[in-house]
């Protein structure tokens, strides 16, 4: 077997290796093969991430049974970071660095009155603060969790886009990108310190920015490109102050205790939860970590760019703006679990980001006419949910999120190269209004289309059912517990809410699917020759998906598997421990699930009423209520009211600044320049090209020289 | 002998050598005149530096005579290699003619009066009464060898 | 100002005088008065100079100095480059001669070795490759001539009359005069320094102590000794720029024998 180190080393790097031979030889030598050192890789990955996955298990269960054994205190969850290379080190006990610590420390003492929220730890470890940036990677149960969704999807995307990437010109280019997005996603969930986490969310923001601007001639793409990166820019904005702060409260940036200091997350922190600063730097640090994960998870007001990254390549759409990358906010929320059940503020906004966005996408999601533009905000629907599960602030609900993490990943992944399959077929039309009936000719794709919306929809027993459902019980759960509580009312709000959008999902997604495969047989002029089934290299990936969007739900989440595993996660296995982390009861919440069933049920009906046949009411619904349909139809009007509130002022300001840079800045400029020019002038008279002249000139110095130097 | 004496009679025929040299350099204009002039002016160093030595009894005075033998040796053979160029681009040695890398804007030093080319001096080679054979022209040469 | 430092500064005048009236010009180029100038020139500055040792010494010095100054102001002044190369060959025998008469027996064998037997003759044959007999326009004329006299001319003033401030303290004027002392004597020579704002003199060396260094009969053992030892690195370094001038002038000149051709070719085509 392997050592659990190698592996941990080995499934980033054979993506990097087949990044980095793909870019150097795809142009000239591999072209058309250019496929094969990423599939072969990102196979490789998957291969070693599943053996990661079960060696973890078996540790975490030999140390939980030792755990049991020795009677100590309580399961405290597996984790083993391996140290790659230290990247950089600032020493500890900077001069200049200590005495602004101790200065600032006396003042805080002296202005706050004592047993204020200022925490005691802040003022001691600013002393001893250092920096000390390693490549670390880490495995415990979550890592392996991600690690296996990533590289599983990655590995069918790769074999799916041989098909439809086939003949493209930037072939190599396609699958060096690709690779080097499955190395950036695996190291990111593999980092086992926010520096390097935040290189990576960079790294994987700048895969999604090339994918994403992939075809960059089409100018629609590399504007989506651009705005995909800004609207990042603003929460990884509030990412980076979230990691300064972090580092001026803890002094490190740790996940993991090391010899110089206790890590973040660490097993010292962890068994002592009060040692964490709490009170308004709790909450901000929440915050600013959230402003990141919204970003990166295009939650509610950094969703923006999401719906427009669709001008990339579809199973780019698939693997990164469906499966993994945009979950990378919701594993860095888990991930953060104990700095979050700090600040039960951070937590309820949490909870609202989540709820506000599962609702918006749900509603926008129904009126547009783009087959991947609904599916794009079903995604953002979903991460909201996620969002909603972690937001919770139980151990059920947390688990719940990283769940429909993991299901999404499989059904959304599905659903979009479902589609990405009718996109090849189609000539490249998406508009769902110009094709239809296409059930006959694409038999595959419309069997395991029909399987990935049912997962979405949430219906028994498909792998969303379980997750969603989950998610669901976990707030009930919350209401029960806390109906004494302040905020009782908003956690009863967010059931109603989530419920709600469960029906939505569902009538959303049906309503794309009978568009799309059943009524009258229509078919683009665009499609030519194509319009038939996919190649089975497409074709494939799709029936394993469906498979998985079959299973995998009621095969983890019987008997709680995926809980348990997950909770060996030390993060969230001291949480439990301690309490801190309210358990819940798990399984039996029968009442819930056949409400969402039937809720779910109820929105399949609504779409197979009014989408198969031509019925009159839609086009009555949309005439009644045509305020409610532009909304929906025009986003909330979101994109419009961003234009006008930043990119328009903004403008203003780049123009105004350019302005001021040609007017007064070059003129500036310019007359520096102007004065040597004129210095040059004055003596250019002297350059007159006599050598016996130059010469007198010496002599006349040499003879000033021996002047003053005999006078 | 009086060695301050000396020493003073030294450096003056080291200045004065010098100072020729600054007029020959000045002054004249076909570059290797120039260059002899230079080689002038490191004659009158020498000297100077070889009166040093023997007033301070030290050899530091002559040994650097020695490099500046040396170095006269490498300037004159780079200088020459450069006067060759300069001369086969500007067809003579006229240091004046190099003015046109001046500025554009920079009036040239024009002579107005160029001096009268002296007469062409009589022949003072003697006149050998003509003896022997005619020489062959080189085609004729060439034509007896085939 | 004092006679002595009138009779330099009649030198001076003189000397440019003569150096303007015996450089080559377009009209009027009076060599007889010139000559008869420079020797009065040559006269007043070698009067305010004491002359070294006994008759014999002095009569050699005043030979050697005169052939080298003679020699080197008909180098600078003649209109054949020819005869200025030739003449330059005299003023390097008469440096030669003086090295000899310092004792410094190598350096002048180097000096005729190096400079006259190698250095000069390179120079004939370039001369040789334009006109040699200074019938050019350029060797008929010269630049500035009356400035560039005066420069020289000013310089070996200036030169003459610091050297006699240094080495014949007595004659300083008055105002510095109150502190002067003997020369030989360190410390008043420091004192005088400080006053005339020149540097003192060390105690010149005797006889014996020549005879023990510099004039010591294995004289070319002992430079050579100073040479490769305290003197390494230098030479080593001047072996380097030896090499460097060779590949350097080879490199020129193959550049200009290219460029000959390439333009030949061109003409050609």
């Amino acid at each position: 077997m392997f050592k659990i180190e190698t592996l941990m080393v080995l499934i980033p790097g054979l993506p990097l290796l087949s990044a980095i031979i793909t870019a150097a030889l795809g142009k000239w030598l591999l072209r058309s093969r250019s496929h094969w050192p990423a599939v072969l890789a990102v196979g490789g990955a998957c291969l070693l991430s599943v053996l990661l996955l079960f060696q973890v298990r078996r540790e975490a269960a030999a140390l939980h049974e030792a755990g049991d054994a020795q009677a100590a205190a309580h399961a405290v969850g597996y984790e083993k970071t391996y140290t790659v290379w230290t990247w950089a080190v600032v020493s500890r006990a900077l001069p200049a660095r200590a005495t602004f610590g101790q200065q600032a420390s006396e003042t805080s003492h002296s202005a706050d009155p004592p047993g204020t929220t200022v925490p005691e730890d802040s003022s001691t470890s600013a002393d001893a603060r250092s920096l000390e940036i390693g490549i670390t990677l880490r495995a415990d149960p979550l890592t392996a969790v991600m690690l296996v969704t990533v590289t599983l999807i990655s590995l069918l995307v790769v074999i799916y886009s041989i098909g439809y990437m086939h003949d493209d010109v930037g072939y190599w280019r396609f699958f060096t990108y690709v690779s080097l997005f499955v190395f950036s996603m695996t190291m990111l969930v593999s980092a086992s310190n926010f520096a390097l986490l935040y290189v990576f969310w960079e790294a994987v923001g700048l895969c999604s920015y090339l994918l994403i601007g992939f075809w960059f001639t089409r100018p629609a793409a590399a504007a989506a490109g651009m705005k995909a990166f800004l609207v990042n820019r603003v929460g990884d904005f509030g990412f980076a102050l979230g990691l300064f702060l972090l580092w001026t409260t803890y002094g490190t940036l740790n996940f993991h205790d090391t010899a110089a200091a206790p890590g973040i997350l660490g097993q010292t922190l962890l068994a002592d939860p009060s040692q964490y600063a709490g009170g308004w730097v709790a909450t901000a640090i929440c915050l600013l970590l959230l402003l990141g994960a919204c970003g990166k998870s295009a939650q509610f007001p950094l969703h923006v760019w999401l719906p427009d990254a669709m001008e990339g390549p579809t199973p780019v759409s698939a693997l990164i703006h469906a499966a993994t990358m945009v979950t990378a906010g919701v594993y860095m929320v888990t991930r953060c679990t104990p700095l979050y059940l700090v600040s039960a503020d951070a937590q309820q906004v949490v909870l609202l980001v989540g709820m506000i966005t599962a609702l918006l996408a749900a509603a926008i999601a129904l009126t547009q006419t783009d087959l991947k533009r609904v599916l794009a905000y079903s995604t953002i629907s979903q991460l909201g949910y996620m969002f909603i599960g972690l937001g919770v602030g139980t151990l059920p609900g947390i688990v719940a999120g990283m769940f429909h993490l993991f299901t999404h990943a499989f059904f959304k992944a599905l659903l979009f190269l479902g589609a990405g399959s009718v996109m090849h077929a189609m000539g490249g039309v998406i508009d769902m209004r110009r094709f239809g009936g296409l059930r006959r000719r694409m038999p595959v794709t419309h069997w395991t289309f029909l399987i990935g919306a049912l997962a979405l929809a949430a219906v028994a027993p498909f792998a969303g059912f379980w997750s969603k459902d989950a998610i669901v019980a976990a707030i009930s759960q919350r209401v029960q517990d806390d109906h004494h509580g302040a905020s009782v009312a908003l956690y009863q709000w967010v059931f109603w809410g989530s419920l709600f959008t469960a029906g939505l999902t569902a009538f959303y997604t049906f309503r794309a699917f009978f568009l799309t495969f059943y009524g009258e047989e229509q078919i683009p002029e665009e499609a030519g020759h194509h319009a038939h089934e996919s190649p089975p290299v497409m074709t494939w990936p799709l029936i394993v998906l469906a498979a998985a969007s079959v299973f995998v739900g009621w095969c983890f989440q019987r008997g709680q598997r995926f809980d348990h595993f997950l909770m060996q996660t030390p993060s969230l296995a001291f949480s439990s421990a301690q309490a801190t982390l309210p358990a819940g009861e798990h399984g039996g919440h029968g009442n819930v699930a056949v409400v969402s069933t039937l809720v779910a049920l109820i929105g399949i009906g609504l779409a197979a009423y009014l989408y198969l046949g031509d019925r009159w009411e839609v086009a009555w619904i949309a005439r009644r209520l045509r305020w409610l349909y532009t909304i929906s139809y025009r986003r909330f009007f979101i994109d419009p009211i961003y234009m006008a509130l930043f990119v328009w002022p903004l403008r203003g300001l780049a123009a105004f600044s350019y302005w001021l840079d040609r007017q007064c800045i070059d003129r500036l400029v310019d007359w520096v320049g102007r004065v040597p020019l004129a210095i040059g002038a004055s003596v250019r008279a002297l350059q007159s090209g006599l050598l016996p002249f130059y010469a007198m000139a010496m002599v006349f110095g040499l003879l000033v020289l021996i002047g003053i130097l005999v006078r | 002998m009086d060695e301050l004496a000396l020493l003073h009679g030294y450096q003056t025929v080291g200045a004065m050598l010098v100072g020729i040299g600054i007029v020959g350099f000045l002054a004249r204009r076909n570059m290797i005149v120039m260059f002899l002039s230079l080689e002038m002016m490191l004659q009158g160093i020498s000297v100077t530096l070889v009166s040093w030595s023997r007033f301070h009894n030290d050899w530091g005075g002559q040994v650097l005579t020695v490099f500046i033998i040396t170095v006269a040796a490498c300037e004159a053979a780079i200088a020459l290699a450069l006067v060759l160029m300069l001369f086969r681009r500007a067809g003579g040695l006229d240091v004046l003619f190099w003015q046109q890398l001046r500025e554009s804007n920079v009036e040239p030093f024009i002579e107005h009066e160029l001096p009268e080319p002296p007469a062409e001096p009589a022949d003072r080679w003697p006149h050998l009464p003509p003896a022997g054979i005619e020489p062959q022209t080189e085609e004729e040469w060439h034509r007896s060898h085939v | 100002m004092n006679a002595m430092q009138w009779t330099f500064v009649v030198a001076t005048i003189s000397g440019a005088l003569a150096l303007w009236m015996l450089l080559p010009r377009k009209r009027f180029r009076g060599r007889r008065l010139g000559s008869l100038l420079g020797l009065v020139s040559l006269g007043l500055f070698a009067s305010q100079v004491p002359l070294p040792g006994g008759p014999a010494e002095r009569t050699v010095f005043i030979v050697l100095a005169g052939v080298t100054l003679a020699a080197a102001v008909c180098t600078v002044t003649f209109r054949s480059p020819v005869y200025c190369a030739v003449w330059f060959g005299l003023t390097l025998l008469g440096v030669s001669g003086l090295f000899l008469f310092q004792g410094a027996q190598f350096l002048s064998v180097a000096t005729v070795t190096v400079y006259a037997g190698a250095i000069v003759v390179m120079f004939l044959f370039v001369l040789m490759l334009s006109d040699p007999r200074g019938r050019t326009y350029y060797d008929r004329l010269s630049w500035e001539a009356m400035l560039s006299a005066s420069a020289g001319a000013v310089m070996i003033g200036v030169l003459s009359m610091t050297l006699h401030r240094v080495f014949v303290p007595e004659a300083a004027p008055p105002a510095a005069d109150a502190n002067n002392v003997a020369v030989a004597d360190a410390s008043g020579a420091s004192a005088n320094a400080e006053a005339t704002n020149v540097p003192a003199l060390p105690e010149p060396p005797t006889s014996e102590s020549l005879q023990a260094n510099i004039l010591a009969p294995e004289h070319v053992a002992r430079l050579g000794g100073a040479l490769f030892s305290r003197y390494l690195v230098t030479v080593e370094a001047a072996g380097v720029l030896l090499l460097v001038a060779l590949v350097g002038a080879t490199s020129i000149m193959a550049h200009a024998r290219f460029e000959q051709l390439r333009r030949s070719r061109h003409g050609n085509g």
